[in-house]
């Protein structure tokens, strides 16, 4: 008996080289994380399932103190820009084009179209100078400089929300003499809250694993977890590394696996 | 140089041999065998999902038989891919390539093939010509009307010279005017060109005028294959007589049989003649079927094969419909030809008799 | 202008108001500490370079601009070619064409493979994809470090399988930043092919054998000239990080191989030449808005052969 069908989508070969990319996606972090496992002293042999470097980077003041810091920034950023987002989403969606529109757009999509290196820099060039001028070098720089390259991702859930939200929810509520405000509080925002929440959890991923920005803008002292790990990278390196990476990589895994399951249900 | 031979040149004949078709546990097409003859208008009707479409594929090649074989000039082609087999098809969306312009989506399948240039160029200037598309060739597909893309479409389909056309349904999406003249023009292409066309269609007007001979299909089987006549005036089975164009049907007792014609009796009592197909011996009850144009209405007499009242009246403009309710309850449909304006003679409610002549009554099958 | 008319633009007005003021907050802090430094860095590319780093203030000097390129002699004062800048800058643009060219073949027949599954799978595939791309940056340096390190699995490997007998020196050259490279950006090749790929009428692939072109032609005359804005958005979702890469060649590549952003880097540090890091990341961002300006030039045209 014959195939069913010519297939017109088959390619030759485009099976192979595609099990190949996804292997090599995966081999790497794969082996990272089996090697965080590893009970040896460094990566050059394998001895047995362990999980010391777990309980060592654990135990470990600088790891400690590098991701407490993570989190604190990570949290007030992505708070930030969701709040900053929301504003900006009402005010550039859902309705016909003004002037100055399309400004607007640009400007808040800003950082996604410089390369982090040269906004990196520029951060340390005009910070640096305001340290001279005022003193202060606390982790207010930081926090002003994730929350300005988060809020783009927290804007793109939001304003996709808003775009395909249907409006005559809202004017029903105005037809009930609810005020614009009541009406956004008790209507808008309830719906909303599903991408405020996704933009919320985008921004908070993406301070989290920002390095170049971060590693440039802190001041001596003032490392997050990635800026550790990069440091750390200069030397001879232990599966400790590995065991903080790790951990690293459950946190955002579960967190996109989340935000993926956020946004099916939305649909 | 002959008419004749130049055709028997290029058309290719198509055999389908006991071809079965599965989709998983749907069966879309069941034992069907069939010849399509050299050089002829070719036309695979039925309604949706009858197994129209698929068949046609498969003499593309893009659908495998599951059981069976496809046969081009007597050799066995099922095996080969649809871009080694001669036959190049007229989609029904067209599926021209937006990228490229008409002259480019006309030159491609010689292009494909390798033909140096200058030819390609040459047969698509020919082409242009005889779809009468001629100095569009630089025009970007998207800014073609649709009967234009049609032509395109076909152009591009006939410049390799296959040697089987096929159509699907390639008329569906264009108004009626720009159909009826599409029609002419393939009827016109397939004989200058005389390449097989195997067209597909829901339409029995369209496969009436069209066609050499037709195969009528449904729930994937070929239920008759005949010229238009035979289809229209001897059809075989209910089915057929049913879907195309409209009938009368009639219960009848088999008197007699003798050679190819039979004697039955109808309800009324009359006796008439009737022709059956060939792989029938009819006798018992049977059915037979009397079309609306071949009979007469007149005042009811003795001589009338069948008697009724008229209960409806439906003018509309070139004919009359007079819908008779017969004595025995059955419906009986006359059309009329308005030959003279105004009245058609009849009212409702008049009492009738219905004739028709010894050649319009058809045995059939079921 | 009737009552009417003039009550419905005041209430246009209004809400243009309004939504100029919600924007407020997003934009000040985007033009603070985004948008703003940007243009403070401009300034600075135009001042003299401090001693120890940073500038004095307010003295003009065309110097930044001109180190990019051009470097003093010591002896006699001349201008020349800065060679190491030159090498660097040229070694960036090489290097992200070839990570372009890199993803490419391996990103397209992937994107095209997941587009060709039944609807239902495609999902899982793209999903798979993206779970990397959500990985730290560092992270996946660092698994890039693990596999081609002396000891490390590819080295192993190769020699396991008797291909090579000592272990090849791969970290801290030019292709270890092309592998580092490749490896990170891959999936941002995938995703924007796939989305054209999947969007691609296959009738027209259809017509395509129907009218005698092989697997091969139907891919090249008509497959990929329909999916070219999908080829052009995944090659410059690439070319531009690529370009400004730092952590990238900051771990893989070593001292001895930057790229331009680790020159950048080098002029705050080390090299005490705060103009000229200026005047480097702006041409860097010259750079990459020529890239930008290019892509988008090309997604307006083309893009057709959608079902």
């Amino acid at each position: 008996m014959l195939k069913s069908r010519f297939d017109v989508r088959a390619q030759p070969g485009f099976g192979l080289i595609t099990l190949f990319t996804f292997f090599a996606l995966y081999l790497p972090i794969g082996a990272l994380v089996v090697y965080s496992f590893n009970g040896a002293e460094s990566l050059s042999r394998w001895d047995g399932f362990s999980t010391r470097w777990f309980v060592v980077a654990w135990q470990n003041a600088a790891v400690q103190d590098a991701a407490m810091r993570s989190l604190v920034i990570a949290s007030w950023a992505a708070f930030l820009a969701s709040v900053a987002a929301t504003m900006a989403a009402l005010a550039t969606t859902r309705t016909a084009p003004y002037r100055g529109l399309t400004f607007k757009y640009a400007l808040i999509n800003q950082p996604l179209m410089v390369p982090e290196i040269v906004t990196a820099v520029a951060l340390l060039i005009v910070f640096s100078r305001i340290k001279v001028w005022t003193g202060y070098s606390g982790l207010g720089y930081l926090i002003v400089a994730h929350t300005a390259f988060c809020i783009p991702f927290a804007y793109l859930p939001i304003r996709a929300r808003l775009e395909s939200m249907d409006l005559t929810l809202e004017r029903a509520a105005a037809d009930l003499y609810a005020t614009p405000w009541k009406t956004f509080w008790h209507v808008t925002l309830p719906l909303l809250r599903p991408a405020i929440i996704a933009g919320f959890m985008l921004a908070f991923v993406i301070s989290l694993d920002d390095v170049v920005i971060t590693e440039f803008v802190k001041s001596g002292g003032q490392d997050t977890l990635p800026t550790y790990m990069l440091g750390q990278l200069r030397r001879e390196t232990s599966p400790e590394i590995n065991a903080i990476a790790t951990v690293f990589l459950a946190l955002s895994t579960a967190l996109v696996v989340v935000f993926f399951f956020i946004n099916r249900r939305k649909q | 140089m002959d008419q004749t031979q130049v055709k028997s040149a290029n058309g290719g004949a198509i055999g389908m041999r006991a071809i079965q078709k599965w989709f998983g546990t749907f069966q879309a097409v069941n034992d069907v065998t069939l010849d399509i003859r050299s050089n002829e208008f070719f036309t695979l009707l039925g309604p949706s999902g009858c197994g129209k479409t698929t068949l046609l594929r498969m003499i593309a090649g893009f659908e495998l038989p599951t059981e069976g074989q496809v046969l081009l000039d007597g050799k066995d082609i099922s095996s080969l891919r649809p871009n080694q087999r001669p036959v190049n098809t007229v989609f029904q969306n067209y599926a021209l390539f937006p990228h490229l312009t008409v002259a480019e989506n006309i030159g491609f399948g010689l292009k494909m093939l390798g033909t140096p240039k200058s030819k390609i160029d040459g047969v698509v200037k020919e082409m242009l010509k005889l779809v009468h598309l001629e100095g569009r060739g630089d025009n970007a597909v998207t800014q073609l009307s649709g009967g234009q893309q049609q032509r395109v479409a076909l152009a591009r389909a006939l410049a390799p010279q296959p040697k089987v056309l096929l159509l699907d349904e390639p008329l569906s999406a264009l108004d009626l005017k720009l159909r009826k003249s599409m029609q002419m023009e393939l009827k016109r292409l397939q004989l200058e060109t005389g390449i097989t066309f195997v067209f597909v269609t829901h339409d029995q007007e369209e496969a009436l005028t069209m066609s050499d001979r037709i195969a009528v299909m449904s729930t994937g089987t070929v239920r008759q294959v005949g010229t238009p006549w035979d289809i229209y005036d001897r059809p075989a089975e209910r089915f057929v007589a049913d879907f195309i164009g409209e009938t009368n049907f009639l219960e009848a007792d088999v008197v007699s049989v003798s050679g190819n014609k039979a004697r039955v009796r109808l309800s009324s009592g009359a006796e008439i003649p009737a022709t059956f197909p060939t792989d029938l011996t009819p006798s018992g009850k049977v059915t037979i079927v009397v079309r609306p144009e071949h009979a007469q209405v007149s005042a009811p007499s003795p001589a009338s094969l069948l008697q009724g009242v008229i209960h409806e009246v439906v003018y509309l403009g070139t004919d009359t419909h007079l819908h008779i309710r017969l004595d025995d309850g059955t419906t009986f449909m006359v059309r009329q030809q308005n030959a003279r304006s105004g009245h058609s003679g009849f009212s409702k409610d008049d009492t009738v008799g219905i004739g028709f002549s010894d050649d319009v009554a058809q045995i059939l099958r079921d | 202008m009737n009552g009417a008319q003039q009550a419905a633009l005041a209430a246009r007005k209004k809400d243009t108001r309004s939504r100029w003021l919600l924007s407020t907050p997003a934009l000040l802090i985007i033009f603070f500490a985004a948008v703003g430094p940007l243009l403070v860095m401009l300034l600075y590319s135009f001042m003299a370079k401090g001693d120890y780093g940073d500038v004095r203030f307010g003295e003009f000097s065309l110097e930044g601009w001109t180190s990019v390129l051009f470097q003093r002699d010591i002896f006699d004062d001349t201008l020349g070619f800065a060679d190491a800048h030159l090498s660097i800058i040229w070694r960036s643009i090489q290097l992200s064409f070839f990570t372009t060219i890199l993803t490419l073949i391996l990103g397209f027949p992937t994107a095209y493979f997941i587009a060709t599954r039944p609807p239902h799978t495609r999902e899982i595939w793209v999903f798979l994809v993206t779970i990397p791309f959500w990985t730290n940056l560092l992270i996946r340096t660092f698994a890039m470090q693990q596999v081609i390190r002396h000891e490390g699995m590819l080295n192993n490997a190769l020699i396991w399988l008797g291909i090579i007998k000592q272990p090849l020196q791969i970290m801290y050259t030019d292709t270890a930043n092309l592998l580092g490279m490749t490896y990170v950006y891959l999936p941002l090749m995938v995703l924007p092919l796939y989305a054209s790929i999947e969007k691609l009428d296959f009738r027209l692939v259809e017509a395509g054998y129907d009218l005698y072109a092989t697997r091969f032609q139907v891919l090249r005359r008509v497959v990929i000239p329909l999916v070219k804005p999908g080829l052009i958005a995944g090659s410059i979702l690439v070319f531009i990080p690529s370009l400004g890469a730092y952590v990238i060649p900051r771990v893989l590549g070593g001292g001895k191989n930057m790229m331009l952003g680790n020159l950048i880097e080098m002029q705050f540090g080390s090299g005490r030449n705060w103009p000229l890091g200026a005047a480097m990341s702006i041409t860097l961002m010259a750079l990459v808005m020529v890239a930008l300006i290019f892509y988008v030039r090309n997604a307006s045209r083309g893009g057709t052969g959608h079902a």
